[in-house]
Formats: structure tokens, sequence, C-alpha cells
């Protein structure tokens, strides 16, 4: 095992290496930050269509509108046997009274439409229900379902706004982001693999005397490693920093907006601050496994132990 | 000390050491003769674990070698010092920090450092010359900075492989006092040398490789092919 002074020497030396190839070393932490840019575009593309996509689909419902004065066994009826419907999500009911109080309600500093609210002698408003499915391809057979001839002496009308349209489209372009998003992160991170590797084989070949001495004079393998994994493990922490940094407006003032715009109700801001910190450590995972994995390829090849 | 038993190495398929039965004991100094590819380099870097053999066995106290992990070879090479024809010194570190370098690398503290690096050049007679570097040297004091480099784990076991062969005759006649020296202090020396004069002069143990086999042993013995 390592002792403290070992482990700060080897941090020491790991440090001296990158500040003596210096250029070396800003191309491959500049590689590095690229990667890191596109994961993160990646995620917030992402993360932003997949957002929409789920506030669309929690717009869909199909809304049922019984005849008038339907009596109450027979709407219970109607939506008993809805709610035996596996695809069913969620059903919820507004009585013909209740539809017409919202109704005043709503329109109480209208005095046109109290008036003639109040001349009626009978509720026009029908008794409503609103069903959601778990899935959006089942809407159309529900839809049909209860147009169909069983409910006909019940139900008036069966609206469905279909917005299936918008949603396949999004999940087009989710797609399309998630396929060539991931294809271009790979290209990258194979260049950050290769500069990285070539980085750290020319360390390793400047350094090769003071290797070949540490060796003889009883240095473990350890040892003679560490200061090339903590050079490479400088480059994941810089570009990480400087990821981070670029993304800071974006996530305080883009994102922010783009939420409301999508969704009004939704006051994210601490979200984004969470879900900042968590690119970010994820960000440095991605750098330090790819630097770890070029180092370790160099080290092994180039560096005898 | 070391024990050889009928130890085999190839490369490829030629024998560079061919069936070597040797023992040193502690405290003796020897000589390993032969012609450039006779087989001595090999031999010592057997000892230190640098190629692995194919054949036998080699002991060191009792321990055998060819069989310590890979991982725990930096621990035996601490006990033993090695210095080379080409010095193998870090041009860019005065001889205080050539020296000090390979205590830092096995983990010394630097208040350690400091009070040993000095003790051991003013062993090898470089006291004067520790901010010196490599260049502002000549080529005997090189070697007696590797020296006192190798000494600075305090190794029971000092195999020095030609460290004349790039050295003139005073620098290398100062080499191998140097080296008789730091047997007297008790360490066991394995010189390999192709320098006949030396081995002369040095009236110790000689032990002649010639072909990958040893064909001459002398206790006090002269340099003989």
């Amino acid at each position: 095992m390592l002792d403290s002074i070992s482990f700060f020497r080897i941090i020491k030396t790991g440090l001296t290496n990158f500040g003596r190839n210096l250029w070396l070393s800003m191309a491959a932490t500049m590689v590095m930050t690229i990667t890191l840019v596109i994961f993160s575009t990646l995620f917030l593309l992402f993360m932003m269509t997949s957002y929409s996509l789920k506030t669309i689909q929690n717009t869909v419902d199909i809304s049922v509108y019984y005849k008038i004065g339907l009596p109450e066994e027979q709407i219970n009826l109607v939506k008993t046997e809805l709610a035996t419907d596996s695809r069913i999500k969620d059903i919820s009911y507004v009585s013909a009274m209740q539809a017409f109080d919202d109704f005043k309600s709503k329109h109480q500093s209208d005095p046109l439409i109290t008036q003639s609210l109040n001349e009626l002698t009978e509720n026009p408003l029908p008794a409503t229900l609103h069903v959601k499915t778990y899935n959006l391809e089942d809407y159309p057979a529900i839809a049909e379902k209860l147009n169909s001839d069983q409910y006909k002496d019940y139900i008036d009308k069966v609206n469905f706004e279909d917005n299936r349209f918008i949603i396949e489209r999004l999940n087009k372009i989710l797609k399309f982001i998630v396929t060539f998003g991931l294809g271009l992160a790979g290209v990258f991170a194979l260049i950050a693999i290769l500069v990285i590797y070539n980085t750290i084989t020319l360390t390793i070949y400047n350094r090769k005397e003071e290797v070949e001495i540490m060796r003889l004079v009883g240095a473990t393998n350890w040892y003679i490693r560490g200061p090339f994994l903590t050079e490479s493990m400088l480059y994941s922490l810089l570009s990480t920093i400087i990821t981070a940094l670029l993304f800071i407006p974006v996530f305080t003032k883009v994102i922010p907006v783009v939420i409301q715009y999508i969704n009004p109700q939704v006051s994210l801001y601490n979200n984004s601050v969470v879900n900042f910190a968590y690119l970010c450590l994820v960000l440095f995972g991605i750098a330090l496994v790819l630097s770890f994995v070029s180092t370790m390829m160099a080290i092994r090849k180039y560096l005898k132990i | 000390m070391i024990k050889f038993e009928n130890v085999i190495k190839r490369y490829t398929s030629q024998k560079a050491l061919d069936g070597i039965n040797l023992q040193i004991h502690h405290g003796e100094f020897v000589s390993l003769v032969g012609l450039s590819g006779a087989g001595k380099s090999t031999l010592l870097k057997l000892i230190i674990g640098e190629e692995r053999i194919d054949g036998g066995k080699i002991l060191i106290d009792d321990v055998d070698i060819t069989k310590v992990k890979k991982s725990d070879l930096p621990y035996l090479r601490r006990k033993i010092g090695m210095v080379f024809q080409d010095i193998k010194l870090l041009p860019k570190r005065t001889a205080f920090e050539n020296v000090a370098f390979a205590m830092e690398v096995c983990g010394h503290r630097k208040d350690k450092i400091a009070k040993e690096v000095p003790k051991i050049l003013e062993l090898v007679g470089l006291l004067h010359k520790k901010d010196n570097f490599p260049n502002e040297m000549s080529g005997g004091e090189k070697q007696r900075v590797a020296i006192a480099r190798a000494l600075s784990h305090r190794p029971v076991l000092l195999l020095a492989d030609e460290p004349t062969g790039n050295l003139d005759e005073v620098n290398a006649a100062e080499v191998i006092d140097l080296l008789l020296k730091i047997n007297q202090l008790g360490t066991t020396v394995i010189l390999a040398t192709h320098a006949a004069d030396l081995v002369n002069k040095i009236k110790r143990r000689v032990i002649t490789i010639e072909g990958g086999k040893i064909t001459i042993e002398q206790q006090k013995g002269k340099y003989k092919l």
C-alpha cells in the first residue's frame, strides 16, 4: 500500500509532468472538454425533449359527454365498466350540477350570462368523464369503444383531441438526438482517448530514464504508474471544470425560460441546480473513465515495469 | 547467501546461461569475467528479477527469487544495489538529488533523506560535489554517484555490471577501490567485467563464464580465458 509521503510525491510528479508538456496537456484537456460539451448538450436536449413530451402527453385525454338528464345509476354503469379496463389510468367525473356551478362561477362577472343562466329552468350542461390511458396508442381504441352502439344510449358525444402527431414527431426528434448525439459523442470520446493516449505515451517517453532508474532502485509499480494516472486525472478535472463553467449560463438563464415556456405552472429553479450538480458529476465520471482507459492502454504498451 | 542451482536462461532458442551452479557467501567479493555476450549481465539481471529463468532455481538467503511475485520485486530490489556501465544518472539533477531520488521513490521521509545522502556521498568521496550536475563531473565521479545511489537503501548485495567499461585507467581504479571499500564494510559485491588488469589487481574470487557456462572458478584468482 502507498503511504502518504509516496501519495503526495506521486501527485507532485503528476503535476510536474502536466506542466512540462503544457501544450500537449492543454490539447488533451481541450479534446476532452469538447467531448464533455457534446455529452452535456446531448443530455440537455434529451432532458428538454423528453420533458416536453411528458407535458404534452399529460394534456391528452378523452372527454365523454353524457346525455342530458341521464340518471345517476346509468352514469355509474359506464364509469364502472371503464374502470375495469386495464389500459385506463385515470377517470375523473364531473357531474352536471358541478359543471353548471363551475360554469356559473367562471362567468359570474358577466351579467349577461348570469342573467341568462338564472332564466333557465333546467341544467343545460351534461355530466362528463375525463379518461386518461397509460399508453398513448390506446386512446383511439378507447374512443372507438365509447362511440360504439354499446354506449349510444348513455353517451351523447366523445371528444378526443388527437395529439399523437405532435407526440410522434417529438418521439422521432428524441430518437434522433439519442442516435446522432451518441454517435457524435462516441467519435469524440474515441478522439479523446487517442489524444490522451498519445500525450501519456510522450510523457512516458520523456521520463524513460527516470522510470528505468525508479524501477531499478525498487520503486513499486503503482509508484511508477501513479504520476501518469494523476496527469490524466488532471485532464478530466480541468475539462469538467471548463465544461461546467460553459454550462452555468445555460442552466441559470436558458433552461428555466424553456421550462417555463413548456409548462408555465412549474418552477424548476431548484431542480435545475440539482440537475447541474448531477450533470457535473456524470461528466467527471465520463472524463475519468475515458482518461483512465487511455492512460492504462499507454502504460501497458509503453511503460515496461 | 546466493545460490544458483542448474540455472538455464534462453533468449529465443539460444541458451544465454546453460546449467549454472554457483554459491556466493555473505561478504564475498566476486569478479565475474568473460567476453561480451558470455552471459555475465544475464546472470546479474536474473538476481534482480529483471529477467526470468527458464530452468533451475536461484536462492537468496534461502528464498527462491524465481517464485517472487512481480509486484514484490521492488522490495527485493531494495535489498540489492546495482550499477551499470552507462551509469544512468538523471542529467537534470545534482549528485545529491540523484541519490535522494532513489530514497524518495521508496517512500523515505525528507528529513531522513537530508541526513543520509551526505553520509553516503562522503563514503564515496564526493560530498564536495553534492551540488554538481552529472555533466560537471568526470566519468569516475559519475560512476561513484551511481554507486552512492545504489547504496542508499543500505543493500546487502551490490551488483556492478561493467562499471569501469567507459572509464580511463585512473577513474576505473578509483571505482574498483570504492567497491572494495564497500565490500570491507560488509556488503557482498559481484563485479561483472572484462577488464583483466583490474581483476588481477583485486586478487579475490574470480568466476569465468564462457558461452553461458562457468568454465573456471578460482578463490584468489586472475583473469583467465
